[in-house]
């Protein structure tokens, strides 16, 4: 097989790597600020389950999760695995990296200065005006480098589908690897990954510039 | 209700009154047993040493801390009695009524100084064209001319603190609170500050000012409060307060500051 059709054929796949991209932090951005709420929720109750959860996520490796999701619900209940791998792939994905994205918004949300909130409040915002408005801009900012690092982790993160044979890039590189014996489908797969997280790497860095108007 | 019914009451009762207020933070009692009314157009200046619960004070008066005891006033309508809060609605209806300064400013810092403070009385439902020209006003007065775009980092402080003094203006509140308003300032940016609020003094504006600046308390006060320990000790013209103390507490926390 030559190189071109090897980069053709795993080229194919990339389509699916994105969606696991896109679609994982679609769900997680959101779902990771729901948790981190609940999280620093007063109830004591919900904060130790909520942390327990995040512990499990943060603890065990994201492959066993994906295994988990896929395959969990044949074992456990008879259920048939889901022809389309992409959705158990995708919530295994989106619910731990809700997980590591809660935790750095609960550190970007913690250290906003306590002056923030009684300053809004005399000034008769409300607390939902005050976390829309005055906190949550100010913790986009301060959170921003620690949800590029994420990011970048899970460009990378996208290749563990193969575990499931979700057929994205890095798991038909792999076959490709098994049947042609060579190892240049993992420079190729290695290659992609790069540009994908310089691209990345640009996006973010724009971001943060944007919303470096102000300290 | 008549026009001349809410007037006679402006005239016969304070703007806020507390009366024997007690707080405690755990097993620790901060505020003892507090009593103090505030006129209109009245200036009260709170002195004492740090640790003697006049940030607590303060911090009780605006509903940032919760008192346990006593009653809080605002135009003679009860905020708290008897240790019992009103109704969530009725406090936020007595927030519209006053106006807090805090020792480190407390601006937004994402916020442009003309948002920080136009958005408050926006959100409020006021007219932003008319709120805007109010803010125009009021950064000329603080001698904030032009600065309207800036954002709080590319301030000094003294410029900060009075940003936050227009941004609590700008809602017209009764009376006005302030936190040690310089303790966070350099030195020599101490004086563009305190002149700021010497002007709102001499405009009748009704404050409470927790202050170090002895002389400055003394020249804007119409009533001096000594406090120490979390009871008032001593209280009265400023004259009298600073001129002839009658309290040994008072007498020894003032010499401090003479020397
Ligand atoms: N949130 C708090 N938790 C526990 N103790 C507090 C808190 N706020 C203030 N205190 C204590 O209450 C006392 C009075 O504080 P404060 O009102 O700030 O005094 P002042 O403003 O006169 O310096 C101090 O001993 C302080 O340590
Ligand atoms: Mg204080």
């Amino acid at each position: 097989m030559s190189l071109l059709t090897m980069i053709l054929k795993m080229g194919e796949g990339l389509g699916k790597t994105c969606a696991i991209f896109f679609l994982t932090l679609l769900f997680s951005l959101p779902l990771g600020m729901v948790v981190a709420l609940l999280r620093m929720s007063k109830n004591k109750v919900i904060s130790a389950i909520t942390r327990f959860f995040i512990n499990i996520l943060r603890g065990t490796p994201l492959m066993l999760q994906l295994l988990a999701v896929t395959y969990g619900p044949y074992y456990l209940f008879g259920i048939s695995v889901s022809r389309n791998k992409l959705i158990p792939v995708v919530i295994a994905f989106a619910i731990n990296y809700a997980a590591y994205f809660a935790e750095i918004y609960r550190g970007g949300i913690e250290s906003i200065p306590t002056g923030q909130y009684e300053a809004a409040e005399v000034l008769g915002y409300s607390r939902f005006q005050t976390f829309m408005r005055i906190i949550l801009p100010q913790v986009v900012k301060r959170i921003m480098p620690s949800i590029t690092n994420e990011v970048v982790t899970l460009v990378k993160d996208t290749s563990l589908a193969f575990t499931v044979s979700y057929q994205e890039m890095f798991t038909i590189g792999k076959q490709i690897a098994n049947s042609q014996t060579s190892f240049l489908p993992f420079v190729v797969a290695g290659v992609f990954y790069y540009i994908f997280n310089l691209i990345v790497d640009r996006v973010m860095g724009r971001v943060e510039k944007r919303l470096n108007y102000y300290k | 209700m008549s026009e001349n019914n809410t007037k006679a009451s402006r005239e016969s009762c304070p703007i806020l009154e507390i009366k024997g207020l007690q707080k405690s933070f755990n097993d620790l009692a901060v505020l003892r047993d507090i009593s103090l009314s505030v006129e209109p157009g009245n200036v009260v200046s709170i002195i004492g040493p740090s640790g003697s619960g006049k940030s607590t004070l303060l911090r009780c008066a605006a509903f940032l801390e919760t008192a346990e005891k006593g009653d809080i006033l605002y135009d003679g309508k009860y905020a708290l009695r008897d240790g019992v809060y009103a109704e969530k609605a009725e406090l936020n209806r007595f927030r519209t009524l006053f106006g807090m300064v805090f020792q480190n400013f407390n601006l937004f810092p994402h916020y442009s100084v003309m948002k920080n403070i136009c958005e408050p009385p926006i959100l409020r439902g006021e007219i932003k064209a008319e709120v805007e020209e109010r803010a125009l006003g009021l950064l000329k007065k603080m001698g904030l001319e032009g600065r309207e775009n800036a954002y709080p980092y590319q301030l000094s402080g003294g410029q900060q603190q009075r940003v936050a003094i227009a941004r609590a203006l700008a809602l017209n509140p009764e009376i006005l609170f302030f936190d040690e308003p310089t303790s966070a300032l350099d030195p020599e940016l101490t004086g563009e500050v305190l002149k700021v609020i010497r002007q709102l003094a001499d405009d009748h504006m009704t404050m409470v000012v927790v202050t170090h600046e002895m002389a400055f308390a003394r020249a804007i006060s119409n009533r001096v409060i000594f406090m120490d320990g979390g009871y008032i000790i001593e209280e009265g013209d400023p004259e009298e307060v600073f001129g002839n103390p009658k309290k040994e507490r008072t007498k020894r926390f003032l010499s401090n500051y003479n020397q």
